[in-house]
């Protein structure tokens, strides 16, 4: 049998900062290495010469698009070691942020899935539409990408009370293009015949590979850690979690598609019930940490999030491990690409929940 | 389809339950177990790591592993393997994430590879092997995953790594 | 002279070299005129001619490059130029109207309105670019491939009838030619995929193959259809015999048919497959630079596309043939307005499936060229020939 290997990566327009290393025989791939490392930023060793808040900023840039979630469990699991009890509003801001932050995330997901089935509307569109969602994280944060916005005690500031309409405004509207999407991309036919049944992940394989988010919820298993795990105030909001049992690439969209119209749900809920109050703890002078250990999880858009944190009471931790979702899916890599046509890598691997920034940390 | 957010009385009670079997099973050989709300860390002696890995998994259903973590002690010239393990197919523990640990020694730290009962830990393992300098053995891949290949210091998150320009 | 330090400097020294020359030239021709006697005469007659259209076209025409001379034909209308225009001109419009479909602007800048000179800086900044190719690559296949596939789409324009004056070759078996022409296409692509030595080209190339190959075939049934009704292999009669009704009325099937065979031979959205860019890059353009990328991924292809819908127009869409909308002795000019309005509508409709449709997989396409196109080319041959047989056909079978 006469294979040939291609590097998928880092310089090519179907993969990002990363390498996939593409064993093919014919069209069928035989096997898919993934060769992470080439945008490692060594964010552990640099959480330990810096303090409790300087962490912020460079733990966002894990995740840029999703900067409020990759931050939730980080002071998750600050504030646990600290014990610390948040003001309601801060908690109801958080969440917000979160997931506004998640459909920013998820529709640059959607975009992407459109280019790389080659469906260049299908890119536009949604990086548009994201616009929406970055203005008004924009007019809570008053930053547009990378907002260091959540701290241990709560958020930096207070919101505007003018971004309850607009958020209305925004989700009407958006609701509208969403069921331009489906016909665009989920009910396309040739989208159809290209991601169902294609790349298919079994649900024992994703509980075995231990893969998070959407990726898992596609394969069947019901779990999101804002539902299982409850932090914040998630357990106070009324959501669904999409499940699909196909475990394909189109189940994988489709999840995604779905969890933005609960994400939409619970910034309306969550602008409903929001009180009025303080939005932060004064913390007096630098951040201090009590000796111990903790472990804070989130539910990030691309899948669970965790931070190990172990403090030894001093400015900076001790030691901080984090894992994030794109890490843990690259595992599952391998399984989902074998046996494929080359055609379908490019989408079945980003369906796959992977952003090279975010495993590589 | 709409579910009502129900909260579950989150008992510590049934952290604590989890313990007393734990601690039952393993007698002397569990160093120390600390029970949180929704987290529990038992640290037990290096040499039955892999048995508390499969009890987990055989008795409470712990089927995945979050993390894989090396701390280094280097006052106590030890150090700390962390697996982080939590489950899926067990909703009740859904949200009840148990910390698996041994302290090694540091000169020479070597620890089974728990990849036979959890195969996620696959690539946290690797991280761990070049980021910290636990070999695990029994790995079928023990070989450098992120950092660069012409990398020739010492395992950078070991505390005596000195960052350059520090 | 100074040193070119911005693009201004460089357009002046273009205007300074080429000033020099024309001054040096007119120099050396006077010089000529008052000592050759030759020189006189034709300078006289030169002279003449700008004070009388008619003379001038004589003029011309004495010498070779007149309206009527083969050369004009080819070179000119309806041959490379024009060809060129519309692709410039298609490849702007796709750019704009693609942005107006994905809420964007599209080009904005350059050429003042509406980024109409777009594709024209696109050539200027590509023609600046370095020509690289790999190592070890086969330079002459390598560097010949861009030609030979501009010389495939500009010989395709050969056979397509403007208008009954405009036509460069008539031949009694111009529909033949379109195949023999195109079929060069797939041996083309590969050889740029095996010349580049490279991964991904070498993957586009053997695609491009598969693709253009399976769906020769069913372009060729389809149009079997229209050489039965027509009963001539010749394009100009095949559109005389559409004079009463067009072919895609009488054999819609065939129109599909060699509409997705016409989209799979373009490799366009969604049959771009030998150049997907998100799993091989550009396919077996990958390796091309400067120009060289510009002519496969602009100039020739779209010339190539023109060609394609122009083919289309002629052999189902009636090709000259209109309502008159012009008045009496403009016969020709109709002509030649409706046959560009036809082809531009195809393109349209094609640039229309590239903003709405994604990229379909090459095991799929090639089951629809094989199993699904060649079985409805083959309905549709049928078909005619059972009405043929019958008598049913509205037009008088053999011109």
């Amino acid at each position: 049998m006469s294979t040939l290997t291609i590097s998928v990566g880092p310089q090519h327009p179907g993969s990002g900062h990363f390498r996939l290393i593409v064993t093919l025989d014919g069209d069928r791939i035989v096997d898919a290495i993934p060769d992470p490392g080439y945008v490692h930023r060594g964010e552990e060793k640099l959480a330990e010469y810096r303090n409790y808040i300087q962490n912020i900023p460079h733990f966002e840039r894990m995740g840029l698009h999703d900067a409020n979630n990759m931050m939730f469990a980080y002071v998750n699991a600050v504030e646990h070691l600290m014990d610390l009890k948040v003001p309601e509003r801060a908690d109801y801001i958080r969440v917000i942020m979160a997931e506004l932050n998640r459909l920013i995330a998820h529709l640059y997901y959607t975009a992407i899935t459109g280019i790389f089935v080659g469906h260049s509307t299908m890119f536009m569109w949604p990086v548009g539409d994201r616009e929406l969602f970055i203005d008004l994280a924009q007019m809570i944060a008053g930053q547009r990408v990378s907002y260091a916005f959540i701290l241990p005690g709560g958020v930096r500031n207070d919101m505007p009370e003018e971004v309850k309409k607009k958020a209305e405004k925004a989700c009407d509207y958006f609701e509208k293009r969403l069921v331009e999407y489906d016909k665009l991309l989920m009910n396309n036919p040739l989208f159809e015949r290209r991601a169902k049944g294609v790349g298919i992940l079994t649900k024992q394989d994703a509980i075995r590979l231990g893969v998070v988010g959407p990726a898992l919820r596609a394969s069947g298993v019901k779990f999101d850690v804002r539902r299982n795990d409850p932090y914040s105030v998630y357990d106070r909001l009324d959501f669904d979690i999409p499940v699909s049992n196909d475990g394909d690439t189109w189940a994988r969209v489709w999840v995604h598609m779905e969890e933005m119209k609960q994400s939409m749900r619970i910034i309306r809920q969550a602008l409903k019930q929001i009180p009025t109050g303080p939005v932060k703890v004064n913390l007096r002078g630098q951040v201090r940490v009590p000796p111990g250990e903790s472990f804070g999880r989130a539910e990030a858009s691309r899948g669970e999030i965790s931070y190990y944190l172990v403090s030894d009471g001093g400015r900076f931790p001790y030691r901080l491990r984090v894992i994030t979702p794109s890490f843990r899916n690259m595992i599952a890599m391998p399984y989902v690409l074998k046996g494929m046509v080359l055609a379908d890598m490019p989408p079945s691997y980003w369906s796959l929940d992977y952003w090279p920034v975010e495993a590589d940390r | 389809m709409t579910e009502t957010p129900k909260v579950e009385p989150k008992l510590p009670e049934r952290g604590k339950k989890i313990a007393e079997d734990i601690t039952a099973k393993f007698g002397g050989d569990l160093v120390s177990i600390d029970v949180k709300l929704r987290r529990i860390k038992m640290k037990v002696k290096a040499n039955r790591i892999m048995d508390a890995a499969s009890y987990l998994n055989d008795n409470f259903g712990y089927d995945h592993v979050i993390s894989v973590s090396g701390v280094d002690y280097l006052k106590d010239n030890e150090m700390e393997v962390v697996y982080h393990a939590a489950t899926y197919g067990n909703a009740e523990l859904s949200d009840l994430v148990i910390a698996l640990a041994a302290r090694l020694p540091r000169d020479n730290p070597k620890t089974p590879s728990l990849i036979a009962v959890w195969p996620s830990a696959e690539y946290a393992e690797r991280e761990t092997f070049e980021m910290v300098g636990i070999v695990f053995e029994g790995h079928p891949k023990m070989e450098r995953l992120i950092l660069p290949e012409d990398w020739h210091e010492i395992p950078p998150l070991r505390k005596d790594y000195r960052n350059p320009g520090r | 002279m100074s040193q070119i330090r911005t693009f201004n400097d460089f357009l002046k020294r273009i205007a300074i070299v080429v000033g020099a020359l024309v001054v040096i030239l007119a120099v050396i021709f006077g010089i000529l005129v008052f000592t050759v006697p030759q020189v006189k005469a034709f300078n006289n007659l030169l002279l003449a001619s700008f004070s009388n259209p008619r003379l001038m076209l004589d003029f011309l025409d004495r010498h070779g490059v007149g309206f009527n001379s083969l050369l004009f034909r080819v070179v000119v209308f309806p041959g490379f130029t024009w060809a060129a225009l519309i692709a410039a001109e298609v490849i702007w419009f796709e750019r704009k109207f693609l942005a107006k479909m994905q809420v964007r602007v599209g080009p904005l800048y350059a050429g003042k309105i509406a980024g109409l000179l777009q594709p024209i800086a696109d050539v200027i900044k590509l023609l600046f670019k370095e020509m690289i190719s790999p190592a070890r690559s086969d330079k002459l296949i390598y560097y010949s491939v861009p030609v030979l596939l501009m010389a495939i789409g500009s010989a395709l324009l050969a056979i397509i009838p403007v208008s009954e004056a405009w036509l460069i070759m008539r031949s009694d078996v111009s529909v033949l030619a379109i195949f023999a022409v195109a079929g060069f296409g797939p041996l083309v692509v590969l050889l740029a995929g095996w010349a580049s030595n490279s991964k991904y080209p070498f993957i586009g190339g053997l695609r491009g193959l598969h693709q253009l190959v399976a769906f020769e075939i069913p372009m060729l049934v389809s149009v079997l259809g229209i050489v039965l009704a027509a009963g001539t292999l010749d394009m100009v009669n095949v559109v005389q015999a559409q004079s009463s009704v067009w072919f895609v009325v009488l054999m819609p099937l065939g129109a599909i048919a060699f509409f997705c065979c016409m989209l799979a031979e373009l490799e366009r959205l969604p049959f771009d497959m030998p150049e997907a860019e998100s799993e091989i890059v550009v396919g077996y353009m990958t390796e091309y630079s400067s120009m060289a990328f510009g002519n496969l991924q602009g100039l020739a292809a779209y010339i190539r596309f023109y060609a394609m819908a122009g083919i289309f127009t002629t052999l189902f869409l009636g090709g000259w043939h209109g309502p008159q909308i012009l008045p009496a002795g403009f016969e020709i000019a109709q002509q030649v307005e409706w046959f560009t309005i036809k082809t531009l509508a195809v393109m349209v409709l094609v640039i229309i499936l590239r903003g709405v449709a994604p990229r379909y997989r090459m095991d799929l396409l090639l089951r629809m060229g094989w199993a699904r196109l060649l079985v409805l080319a083959f309905v549709n041959l049928f078909l005619v020939l059972l009405i043929i047989q019958m008598g049913w056909f509205p037009i008088k079978v053999g011109v």
